[in-house]
């Protein structure tokens, strides 16, 4: 079966806490946005999501950085303020991208031992089908130096296509982070919004690929380190034209929404 | 080089183990929030780590070689155990 479903979604944790720093209306549309992607995974009867997300420093601290990582358990759990969960794993595909992944010279690394980090959690409280499906974490790192270029990610996403078309189930690919967003730095109130739009508009004309030539001290200038994961997705779907489905510029955060059309290919 | 999040400095670590765990266990970000000085030794932390996570000044720690990512997040941990009526407010 091919990919059914290709979107990036943010993962801001304040999505889910809703602090009293936030802009309800905001939020809400956002949730809205969601909601929308929740309607498409459930349509392209999705039996699998496998969701890339960067690792914010929570399964992974400095006892091992890897640059791409492939969560191989039976489940995994994770917690985040009073949101205690945890998600079955669709153990046979996650073996499979590993294996194969390994065979194509991507070395990988796998744990059956992880917390899920909210980066993971946030965009599926609020986009799994019902019933709900098991997932594959796939982990690229985006916060600590050095993180895998932007070639490689791409290059990470087109061999896990090759991967995905070859198996049974119908899978849906998320992308989960961006856009841009500097916590923790005296940049954290002014994100680069413009930088966005610029991405956004070269992503609605199909020119994913470009993404490929970005540097990593680019992404760090935009506050996008996190569209490592998009580039990976971006590897996967090509030249697909994306659809813009929110972008929700908040006082610290890109909030943007993303599916691209992928069920004909 | 990066702008904003470069390599956690060796010299850094238990500082960073120390916002981790704020961060990540929340057995430990209780007690720290019950008695600092208690759960700062319980890590390796040397005087100036200790001084800046008093102040809990961003610009102070990521001086030390603290990662920006952890101070934010170790920093909204402490608000959610100190001032949990602050979220979900609508």
């Amino acid at each position: 079966m091919p990919v059914v479903a290709a979107v990036a979604c943010p993962h801001t944790p304040q999505l889910l806490i809703r602090p009293d720093t936030e802009d309800r209306e905001l939020v809400l549309r956002v949730h809205a946005a969601y909601a929308t992607v929740k309607r498409l995974l459930t349509e392209a009867r999705a039996d699998v999501i496998c969701i890339i997300a960067g690792d914010h420093v929570e399964g992974f601290f400095l006892n091992a950085v890897p640059a791409f990582a492939v969560y191989a358990g039976a489940t995994i759990s994770g917690k985040f303020g009073r949101y205690d969960y945890t998600l079955p794993v669709h153990e046979p595909l996650a073996r499979a991208i590993l294996q194969q992944g390994i065979e194509r010279e991507f070395d990988l690394t796998y744990s059956q031992d992880l917390r899920l980090d909210y980066a993971f959690y946030v965009p599926l409280h609020f986009t799994m089908p019902e019933p709900r499906v098991p997932i594959v974490p796939l982990y690229v790192n985006v916060y600590l130096p050095p993180q895998p270029t932007p070639r490689r990610c791409y290059a990470w996403g087109r061999a896990l296509r090759e991967i995905l078309d070859a198996r049974p189930e119908r899978i849906a690919l998320m992308a989960s982070g961006g856009m841009s967003h500097y916590p923790g730095t005296d940049r954290y109130a002014s994100p680069d919004f413009e930088w966005d739009r610029q991405m956004l508009d070269a992503l609605k004309a199909g020119r994913g690929a470009d993404t490929a030539r970005l540097t990593g001290e680019e992404l760090d200038k935009a506050g996008n380190v996190e569209l490592r994961t998009w580039i990976t997705l971006l590897g996967a779907v090509g030249d697909a034209r994306a659809e813009v489905l929110c972008y929700e510029p908040s006082w610290h955060h890109g909030n943007a929404m993303v599916m691209w059309p992928v069920a004909t290919r | 080089m990066n702008e904003h999040y470069f390599f956690p400095p060796a010299s850094a670590y238990p500082l960073n183990r120390c916002l981790f765990m704020l961060k990540s266990d929340p057995g430990f970000c209780a007690r720290y929030s019950a008695d600092r000085e208690s759960a700062m030794e319980e890590l390796a932390l040397d005087g100036d780590a200790r001084a800046a996570l008093r102040s809990f000044e961003r610009d102070r720690l990521i001086a030390l070689g603290a990662h920006p990512y952890l101070v934010f997040m170790a920093g909204l941990r402490l608000k959610m155990e100190s001032q949990p009526t602050s979220f979900e407010y609508f």
